[in-house]
């Protein structure tokens, strides 16, 4: 009897260790797959930006999850500018409107001190998640997830900027003999801002109107981020860690904003209207031969994808394979905006929500959607950039992973601060008026006094706080 | 006593009966008084107290901050730099959709052939969400795509590339364009239809006596449609010190803020600054502009009377 009760005992334990070590080998996607089955039925909502972004969760990510969990998935489709202002709205008033978000890593600070975003470490911890968010690549994962050393959101989109060539005309024989001669040096991507201008003018003054040597982004809220970037590659710092006075007006600010708008002189006419559509046509077309942009100019220009319908619009590219890959001058990318997920803390369904975002965000299923041709979602774990199938998608995939990987370990991280908007608000005002044709001096006096101004009504010590915890970043500023 | 003050009461019943009838007639109409005094008073009362306090949606402190707002007011700038292009705005924009309004009136108060196909084609951009004329707007306006460049390059024979919504001597030019399209046709139609009722015969016999077409514009018809033209102004003008959607669309206030209206100016505390309190503060502002203009406006226009 006691040997039938030992042999029971022992099989029962046996049993139960192999359950949960099949358990621990499971995946977090089939974790939070399992444990969503119980809110079968129920429908969660998410808020993603609106457009091509939205078609991840429309098209693919939700009705897969419907199909995993018996779990529906309502996309609320908001247009990146009105994000913020409608999860806050949203939250203020307690509706409840939203379980899941997507929000831009610097608004994270903002979101959850204002009480917006659920804290997720329970979650990570309860569902077995806190493994798998380190092979997230450092940069994403050390910089866009916590708020004061909790979980917030989990980095899910790699965005970064990255500069695109045509090799075909860097690697003319005949253009780099004429431009050796000229400068003194190879014609190859260029290190330096200075360069650029050279081989911009360069290719300008030999093949325009039909090529010109660059096209860039030059509406407000893109044309900042590349100001962001290019200031800090010249060795520009925000603000004085001591006062928390704005140094954006100094001489690099001024030589920064001089360059830009010198810049446009070797790009089509008109670029100052440019925003992503504008470049992304022009270099497609073959108008261009460099743009700085995100990673999606780079998969489309190939030629990935786009016989999907969603990228109809896309125009044909005419220059796939002869797209080269390179990290922008000063080889710092800015890593420009991105999506965290988060859980709305007035939500009413956060364990759903949260299940929903931890497969979302998991090895297994993201791997699948930084492949959608159509969603925008770039990579961001370091399997995404060894990804056998990704590096088999078009000739120069290699190249193209690489790139973005070197990116992702130098890039730089966009200014956060608390109110962070009202300082890119002054930023963006600023860049309408340079290309208006204003004095760069003049202009960034103003935002110095602007930038001032916020931080005094935000209080100096608080913000000095906000802006020597994100300075201390490795990737807040260059790091020669 | 009580047996008097009884008779008394009894012997004043219909004297009781007629105060009654008096006080019924506002009993009657109270709730109807109150629900509208409520709508009307509670969100201006409301926005009064917020006002006076401190509420950010980035902050949990509501505490109260008695005028500070209202100081502040005083020392923005921006604000008043806001009101300023409000101003700059409506002063060109409303003359010249009173003209070309009062021009398209004059041209079809006669019968002409195919007048209500043209009537109805005219007043399609009144039609149109003003954000979608401000989008359609943008698009023409395009250097690159739009139409207006083309045209005018090929009067010039070389390209134009005009920047209209970019460089700071064309974005008025381009707002106004824009606005006055799609907001003259109102005021055409309201001038169409006073003109159609001023008497012809009174301006058949000034013109038999000699007088010339001021005058009898002047002395007959300004009379005539004077009441629909002061109240076609009035809309007008509020409405254009309201101005948004289409300035938002086509420079969202830009270059820098060049041509940020009050309106703008407001949504941008309000939505994207998320600054609550300052922002009532401003519309009490804007409430109080507003009614010292309308009030000496109908005191000019003698609407009042």
């Amino acid at each position: 009897m006691t040997l039938e009760r030992f042999t029971l005992a022992a099989s029962v334990a046996a049993a139960l260790s192999l359950g949960a070590g099949a358990a621990l080998a499971e995946s977090a996607a089939d974790r939070a797959v399992e444990a969503a089955k119980q809110f079968a039925g129920e429908e969660i909502t998410i808020v993603w930006e609106a457009g091509l972004q939205s078609l991840d969760p429309l098209n693919y990510s939700g009705p897969k999850w419907e199909e995993l969990t018996g779990i529906k998935v309502k996309v609320i489709e908001v247009p990146t500018a009105e994000m913020f202002t409608k999860i806050l709205q949203e939250h203020r008033a307690g509706t409840g409107a939203y379980d899941a978000l997507n929000v831009v890593p610097t608004w994270m600070a903002d979101l959850a001190r204002a009480g917006a975003l659920e804290p997720l470490d329970p979650y990570v911890d309860k569902y077995g998640y806190r493994e798998e968010l380190q092979t997230i690549a450092p940069t994403y994962r050390d910089n866009q997830m916590t708020v004061d050393g909790k979980i917030y959101g989990f980095p899910d989109d790699g965005d970064l900027f990255i500069l695109y060539y045509r090799k075909d005309i860097f690697e003319d024989p005949e253009n780099q003999a004429e431009f050796k001669a000229k400068f003194g040096y190879d014609l190859a991507p260029p290190a330096t801002w200075e360069q650029y201008a050279e081989i911009g003018d360069f290719i300008t003054s030999k093949f325009a109107p039909d090529v010109y040597g660059a096209g860039q982004f030059r509406q407000p809220a893109y044309g900042q981020l590349l100001f962001q970037e290019r200031f800090r590659v010249e060795g520009g710092k925000f603000f004085d860690p001591e006062t928390m006075k704005a140094t954006i007006n100094n001489e690099i600010g001024v030589k920064v904003f001089d360059g830009m708008k010198s810049d446009n002189k070797f790009m089509p006419p008109g670029v100052e209207t440019w925003g992503f559509v504008e470049a992304l046509s022009s270099f497609l077309a073959g108008e261009i031969a460099m743009t700085i942009s995100w990673p999606p100019f780079g998969r489309w220009a190939a030629g990935y994808g786009v016989d999907e319908e969603a990228l109809s619009w896309v125009p044909k590219s005419t220059i796939a394979g002869k797209v080269g890959y390179a990290l922008p001058p000063g080889g710092t990318p800015q890593l420009a905006l991105g999506f965290s997920l988060a859980v709305s803390s007035s939500s009413k369904n956060k364990e759903a929500a949260y299940l929903f975002i931890q497969w979302l965000n998991s090895e297994d299923t993201s791997i699948a959607r930084v492949q959608l041709p159509y969603a925008l979602r770039d990579p961001f774990r370091e399997a995404h950039f060894t990804n056998e199938v990704y590096l088999s998608r078009w000739p120069d995939a290699k190249h193209y992973l690489e790139t973005l990987r070197a990116g992702a370990d130098s890039g730089l991280l966009d200014l956060s601060l608390l109110q962070i908007d009202r300082y890119e608000e002054a930023l963006r005002q600023s860049m309408t008026r340079l290309w208006a044709g204003e004095d760069s001096q003049t202009i960034l006096n103003d935002v110095a006094a602007q930038w001032d101004a916020i931080t005094e009504r935000i209080g100096v010590e608080k913000q000095r706080e906000a802006y020597l915890d994100w300075a201390s970043k490795p990737n807040a500023y260059p790091k020669n | 006593m009580t047996a008097a003050a009884s008779g008394e009461r009894t012997g004043g019943a219909p004297r009781y009966g007629t105060a009654a009838d008096r006080q019924f007639k506002y009993l009657i109409i109270a709730p109807a008084v109150f629900i509208l005094l409520f709508i009307g008073l509670f969100p201006l009362i409301y926005s009064l107290v917020v006002s006076l306090q401190n509420i950010t949606m980035l902050d949990e402190d509501t505490s109260f901050h008695g005028l500070i707002h209202y100081e502040q007011l005083f020392r923005d700038a921006r604000l008043w730099e806001a009101i300023w292009h409000t101003v700059i705005i409506t002063a060109i924009a409303l003359p010249l959709e009173l003209l070309l309004g009062l021009a398209m009136a004059y041209l079809f108060v006669e019968r002409l052939p195919g007048r209500p196909i043209f009537v109805a084609l005219l007043v399609l951009p009144t039609m149109i969400a003003p954000v979608v004329a401000g989008a359609t707007w943008r698009l023409l306006f395009d250097n690159r795509y739009g139409p207006i460049n083309q045209v005018l390059g090929w009067i010039a024979g070389e390209p134009v590339p005009i920047l209209w919504v970019i460089k700071s001597e064309f974005v008025y030019p381009a707002i106004l364009i824009a606005e006055v399209w799609q907001w003259t046709p109102f005021m055409f139609l309201l001038l169409w239809a006073a003109l159609s009722n001023v008497d012809k015969s009174q301006m058949e016999a000034a013109e038999i006596d000699g007088a010339s077409f001021t005058r009898v514009f002047h002395k007959i018809v300004l009379p005539a449609i004077w009441p629909v033209m002061a109240i076609a102004l009035l809309i007008r003008g509020l409405d254009l010190f309201r101005i948004f959607d289409v300035v938002w669309a086509l420079t969202k206030g830009g270059p820098g803020t060049m041509t940020e209206t009050i309106s703008i100016y407001t949504y941008v505390q309000g939505f994207r600054q998320f600054e609550t309190s300052y922002t009532a503060a401003i519309a009490f502002l804007v409430i109080v502009l507003l009614s010292v203009v309308v009030i000496f406006a109908l005191k000019r226009m003698e609407l009042t009377r």
